[in-house]
């Protein structure tokens, strides 16, 4: 008995403010995560009427008709352009951070904010921004032109390819970041033990660098891929909206397709997607404190 | 604690200025009105003038498309708005609902400017539940120093030598129904053997298509990056001032139409004063303030009276009567059917 007392008085000042730190956070992961999301997930079983309005008519309509050619279709295209994009920002970013992580220059900071400052304006206006520059009359055209090196204007607007650099250059920050935190960490005296062991840099880089820096590869790996199969606006702009993404399907549904149903059934499936690719970094061994989520 | 106590002095500031910020000003004692507008559409000094001189306060909401406007009205409750500003079709859409309240019109004397030929719509018979405030033509645009041959129609469009050089506006209903009277049918068809055939030849002009844009096609037609486009006539009328190489095109098959109109909501709470706002509208010195700041085509007769020589004899801008009336109005379509002209959609910008 007087254990059984001790130990709830204890417990209790305790268990109080852990309601009280934790209440909060959980009140609003409820309202503004579960509850849309099951209200997203019960839409999509939902059907139209003659006037677009959503009844409760519960029907499986809606995933069928995703399964049609035409959307797969779609959905192949934005998963090749995310897979594009995450490996050329892994080829990219990857000498860059190691660059940064491993200088001892004093200009290591200035390299560092060098990634981060284009954060401060907003992504539209910038991807608005390499439109002007690489539009026929743009700067780029006007300086090869300047230049003498074509004689006419090189066409480099509205093409899968310019999606893809948008797409790049929006996200590459994500993976620049995990790749830093995961190099700085990796431990000189390794790779003093590698050399002194005889290996080549090629062979320490492959053997030694490389397999303790893949925690960032994966996590900015999954920060690129993700969030490419959601940037509608990028294939819009720089893309010309002559090739439909994800996002784009979505968008459309509760626009001039006037059917949520089925805009929601698009949005659960790429949910769906999102998850099946975060549980394979899980299972590749992924941390997910990496993730910053 | 120091900290603490700073940052609730801070917290109080900022509500306060917040709340200090709910104040209006000017005499509003005759009510309020909540109307709900297209942006970039009316002039805010003509919104001004009403409310300086009738004493009624107006609180304005915007919206970029129709189905905007249509989805918040189904999620607010009725009576949040006053007046709205739907297009033809939308004003369709809201009458079979039953949304829309009856005009009063012995409350819209100004009703006389509007030309005749704009009144007594097919989306709106004997404009009981609508009066016309501007509207417009998804027409042609023509680069002359780019394009050789000659370009008079929607079918034009369709010519392989334009491969690459179009800007189309990014919306369902325009290119279909443009392909549609490109073959002599309607922007609205239904039947699925039609709407098939329809497919096959808006294929074709996949490849003429360079960029889809609706929210400011002017620019790939000033920059020069497409050399012809199908947009709306307001967008040529102001790439026609920055780049003069261009010209406007009204198809020869009759084109695309629209008109954007007053309406009041069913259980609208300010009724008497949205009669007032839109009769004011229809007065022709706000027409002509509206006409000016955004160079639609004006029903409104007695504005274009007022209007100077560069609205009138502007093409693009004062679209020619027959225009509209060989054109055609997009009307809404059962769920069924617009379900087949989103796969279209679909399979054109794969």
């Amino acid at each position: 008995m007087d254990i059984e007392r001790t130990q709830k008085r204890r417990i209790r000042p305790d268990t109080l403010s852990a309601i009280l730190m934790v209440g909060p956070v959980t009140l609003v992961m409820v309202l503004l995560v579960a509850i849309p999301l099951i209200y997203v997930a019960a839409m999509s079983f939902c059907s139209i009427d003659e006037f677009y309005n959503v009844t409760s008519d519960l029907t499986m309509d809606n995933y069928v008709r995703l399964m049609d050619a035409d959307y797969m279709r779609i959905y192949a295209r934005s998963l090749f352009i995310a897979f594009v994009t995450t490996i050329l920002c892994i080829l990219i970013g990857y000498p860059f951070s190691y660059i940064i992580a491993r200088t001892k220059s004093r200009r290591k900071k200035v390299l560092y904010m060098l990634v981060i400052i284009p954060f401060w304006t907003n992504s539209l206006i910038r991807i608005y921004g390499w439109r002007s520059f690489l539009g026929t009359n743009g700067w780029l055209n006007s300086l090869i032109i300047a230049l003498h090196i074509t004689d006419g204007p090189i066409d480099m607007l509205y093409r899968n390819g310019t999606t893809i650099l948008g797409m790049v250059y929006c996200l590459i920050p994500f993976m620049i970041l995990p790749l830093y935190t995961a190099i700085e960490k990796l431990d000189a005296s390794l790779l003093e033990a590698s050399y002194d062991l005889g290996a080549h840099p090629a062979r320490t880089f492959l053997e030694v660098i490389l397999p303790l820096t893949s925690g960032g590869i994966f996590s900015g790996s999954l920060m690129v891929f993700i969030p490419c199969l959601g940037y509608f606006f990028v294939s819009d702009i720089l893309g010309g909206g002559n090739s439909d993404m994800i996002g784009n399907l979505i968008e459309r549904q509760f626009q001039s397709g006037n059917n949520w149903p089925l805009g929601a059934a698009l949005s659960i499936v790429l949910i769906l997607l999102t998850l099946i690719l975060v549980k394979i970094y899980q299972r590749l061994g992924g941390d997910m404190d990496a993730l910053g989520v | 604690m120091k900290k603490k106590v700073m940052s609730l002095l801070l917290a109080v500031t900022v509500s306060m200025l917040m709340l200090s910020g709910c104040g209006n000003a000017g005499k509003t004692d005759n009510g309020e009105l909540n109307v709900f507008i297209w942006t970039e559409y009316v002039s805010e000094g003509a919104i001004a003038d009403f409310q300086d001189q009738y004493g009624i306060k107006v609180n304005v909401s915007t919206y970029s498309s129709n189905e905007d406007m249509l989805s918040k009205l189904k999620s607010e409750s009725e009576g949040a708005y006053d007046v709205l500003l739907p297009s033809d079709y939308a004003v369709e859409y809201l009458v079979a609902q039953d949304k829309l309240e009856k005009l009063d019109r012995e409350e819209l004397p100004n009703l006389k400017n509007i030309d005749d030929s704009y009144l007594d719509p097919s989306y709106d018979p004997g404009n009981l539940y609508s009066v016309p405030y501007e509207g417009g033509v998804a027409c042609i645009a023509v680069n002359t120093s780019k394009v050789d041959r000659e370009i008079t129609s929607y079918d034009d469009l369709f010519d392989p030598a334009l491969e690459g050089q179009i800007v189309v506006l990014d919306d369902t209903r325009a290119v279909i129904g443009m392909t549609a009277r490109s073959m002599g049918y309607s922007m609205n068809e239904t039947d699925r053997t039609v709407l098939s055939e329809i497919q096959e030849k808006l294929m074709s002009l996949k490849q003429n298509v360079r960029l889809y844009d609706s929210d400011s096609p002017k620019s790939a037609l000033i920059s020069g990056d497409c050399a012809v486009g199908m947009v709306w006539s307001a967008e040529i009328a102001m790439a026609m001032e920055e780049n003069p190489d261009i010209e406007i095109v009204y198809p020869s098959e009759g084109a695309y139409v629209f008109l954007d109109n007053w309406v009041v909501p069913k259980g609208a709470r300010n009724y008497d004063n949205a009669m007032k706002f839109i009769n004011y509208m229809l007065s022709a010195d706000a027409a002509k303030e509206n006409i000016s700041e955004f160079p639609y085509l004006c029903p409104n007769k007695k504005a274009l009276e007022l209007m100077g020589d560069d609205y009138v004899s502007n093409q693009a801008k004062n679209v020619p009567a027959e225009v509209i009336k060989n054109g055609e109005f997009v009307k809404y379509l059962d769920a069924d059917t617009l379900a087949v002209y989103d796969e279209m959609w679909t399979k054109l910008k794969e």
